[in-house]
């Protein structure tokens, strides 16, 4: 059975086997021991902390095989985007340049360096192996989080943000890098984003040019980059699409990518799960899949399970599901249908 | 030859000459209202009835069987009834020492910094007449006036000279930058501005500053650069004191050049004499001379020696001055080298 669970130290060999398969734009994901560790730690103290309000945290889960102990995927949570260091994001803005005596009525769209998105919490670190992109643990990897956040809503901030990975070309080149960033950097887009996972994004973005963008000026490439999907984040741009998230207001500062962001309270992991009772028995045939969630902080467990569930009424659990859960009869469930 | 103000009677051959300038010169468009305008202001400026935010001093060249062959003119003040907009070309550093980066990004500022001076403007001298002492004359007869009625201008003289554009008159920097906001030919917009629309430059300009990495290569290479016919009047007003200070036209990216008004050679070195008539002889100079009148403004050139306070000069170039022995006249050296 695949589980989500926080991660441990002992996992740091296997999350640096994830990392080093994971696309180049996926900072947070560095292919480096070292920061790995600082990110467990980190995850480990976040959980361990008694918190009231959301500020340094960071929480990173991985998805186990129970069975073999593998592990297949990743994903994080930024409690507060910016609480150490700035976050940036290149804001679309567009401004109407008219002029009612020569009938010129111009839409000039702009991008302006920000720190908008700073205070909220943020979506990082996904990946997930080739294996189960489509797969219902595709969405536990990603999703699993969101019931995190429903059961500890003091550990969040009110808005939820996330990067999604930029256009780049099959040898590593982004458009937008190359037509804005590179100007300033005199690097490739590549090696741009291993320093940016080994040192920090905030070290590049102050590098970064702070008067506005005039989009039309940028080559067709750069300007069709914007807002694109790289075709292996595809798979956590869709299922954040589907929870609810909103694109087209930022985008990254390097490769153009969209930032999507959603109020909390909006994401539909978040607002239609339920918290049930657990019974437990040998769940009817039928059933349709369901994600599940423990509730807990560090002993926090989520996985997949096909139930015939009514609302209103409490949910059968497998003796296998509940033992994976951690929970036994009487205990609580949060669950939201995959 | 010799250089005076314009007269209402100039109108038809003032007319013609405007139609054989081409793009490029914005003070002079082919439009017959507005020169009629023009020509009227002049007039009124010459007799001192206009404020020096509207003085338009506007000179012709004529030869000695009264033909117009040429035009020039020097404003009083730009800038203080309508916005006058240059960029400043500035520099934005990129740099990091622990990552090894220094760029240097040459960035256009929007600026106004040049309201309030006088402008040296619509310089024109028919192609048939570019030949002796003509351009000079047409040019420096300015500087000698503003010697002579210093109070009547600015503490600094700017002039925008000619940016570069191709055989069909289109400027790289104008299709690189200016199209995408004013969705327009360079010849229109120069059309536009040199009939006192000006207006839509300030609805339609960009107003942040601009990167000039955003600019195509050969929009780049030419900011600051004239165009290769008016590379002769760059170099006269730079023997005359004026530099490049890194103003440029909004436009098609030619240099504002600027020098302080009292520092002018024209100004610095001429002197007020008076006129006496003979032979100036084999160790004659090419003076530069003016009447000392505002009105019946009458400046010309001639061979003349200095004799005990006195301007020696031949009877032609008094009987061009309209002046007779014992009149005052100012007079400088035409070159710095005599």
């Amino acid at each position: 059975m695949l589980v989500m669970r926080p991660a441990q130290m002992a996992d740091l060999s296997e999350v640096q086997r994830l990392a080093a398969d994971s696309p180049v734009g996926v900072t947070s994901l560095p292919d480096d021991a070292g920061r790995l560790r600082d990110k467990i730690a980190a995850s480990d103290a976040s959980l361990a902390a008694e918190v009231s309000f959301n500020g340094e945290e960071s929480y990173f889960f991985v998805l186990e095989d129970s069975d073999s102990g593998h592990l297949l995927g990743c994903s994080g949570i930024v409690a507060s985007a910016g609480y150490s260091e700035p976050f940036y994001s290149f804001r679309n803005e567009t401004f109407v340049h008219n002029s009612r005596e020569l009938k010129i009525h111009n839409k000039i769209h702009v991008l302006s360096l920000c720190h908008d998105l700073t205070g909220n919490s943020l979506l990082t670190s996904f990946y997930v192996e080739q294996a189960l992109v489509g797969s219902v643990w595709s969405e536990l990897n990603s999703r699993a989080r969101l019931l995190f956040v429903a059961n500890h809503p003091e550990r969040f901030a009110d808005a939820v943000v996330v990067e999604i990975v930029g256009h780049s070309d099959d040898h590593g080149d982004s458009p937008f890098w190359d037509a804005v960033g590179r100007n300033f950097f005199d690097m490739t887009y590549a090696e741009a984003e291993r320093l940016c996972g080994l040192k920090s994004r905030t070290f590049l973005a102050e590098l970064m040019p702070h008067y506005p963008i005039y989009v039309p000026l940028l080559p067709d490439a750069a300007q069709e980059a914007m807002g694109q999907v790289h075709p292996r984040a595809q798979v956590t741009f869709d299922i954040l699409m589907r929870e609810g998230f909103e694109t087209d207001h930022y985008i990254d500062i390097f490769d153009g990518g969209p930032t999507l962001h959603a109020r909390t309270s909006g994401i539909r992991s978040i607002a239609q799960s339920r918290v049930v009772p657990v019974r437990l028995g040998e769940p009817t045939k039928g059933g349709r899949p369901y994600m599940v969630s423990n509730g807990l902080l560090q002993d926090f467990r989520a996985i997949v399970a096909d139930l015939d569930w009514v609302p209103g009424k409490p949910v059968i659990l497998s003796l296998e599901a509940a033992e994976a859960l951690g929970v036994g009869e009487g205990a609580s469930v949060r669950l939201v249908a995959v | 030859m010799i250089v005076r103000p314009a007269r209402t009677a100039d109108l038809p051959a003032l007319i013609d000459l405007a139609r054989t300038t081409g793009a490029g010169l914005t003070t002079l468009p082919a439009n017959e209202e507005r020169l009629a305008h023009r020509v009227d202001w002049a007039e009124k400026t010459f007799t001192g009835e206009a404020e020096r935010a509207d003085a338009d001093y506007l000179f012709v060249l004529e030869n000695d069987a009264g033909l117009v062959v040429g035009i020039s003119a020097v404003a009083g003040a730009v800038g203080l009834r309508e916005p006058w907009y240059n960029y400043r070309l500035g520099l934005t550093v990129s740099a990091s020492q622990e990552l090894n980066i220094h760029r240097q990004i040459p960035t256009l500022f929007l600026a106004n910094d040049l309201t309030g001076n006088s402008e040296l403007c619509s310089l024109f001298l028919r192609s048939d007449h570019r030949t002796g002492l003509n351009g000079r004359l047409l040019s420096k007869a300015r500087l000698l006036f503003i010697a002579e009625f210093r109070e009547l201008f600015g503490d600094k003289v700017i002039a925008e000279m000619r940016g570069m554009s191709d055989d069909q008159g289109r400027s790289p920097f104008w299709e690189s930058l200016g199209r995408h906001f004013f969705k327009m030919e360079f010849s229109q917009a120069d059309y536009l501005t040199g009939v006192g629309n000006k207006a839509f430059i300030a609805e339609l300009m960009p107003k942040f500053p601009l990167y000039t990495c955003f600019l195509s290569e050969d929009a780049r290479n030419i900011i600051g650069r004239v165009h290769p016919d008016t590379e002769p009047a760059l170099t006269m007003l730079k023997g005359e004191g004026f530099s490049y200070q890194g103003y440029v036209d909004i436009f098609d990216a030619g240099p504002a050049i600027e020098a302080e008004t009292a520092k002018i050679r024209a100004v610095r070195d001429s002197q007020a004499l008076v006129l006496a008539i003979g032979t100036p002889g084999d160790d004659a100079t090419t003076y530069l001379i003016h009447n000392r009148r505002r009105e019946d403004c009458r400046i010309t050139v001639g061979a003349a020696r200095l004799a005990a306070g006195t301007l020696v000069v031949d009877p032609l170039t008094a009987k061009r001055l309209r002046l007779s022995v014992g009149d005052q006249v100012r007079a400088v050296p035409l070159s710095a080298r005599g």
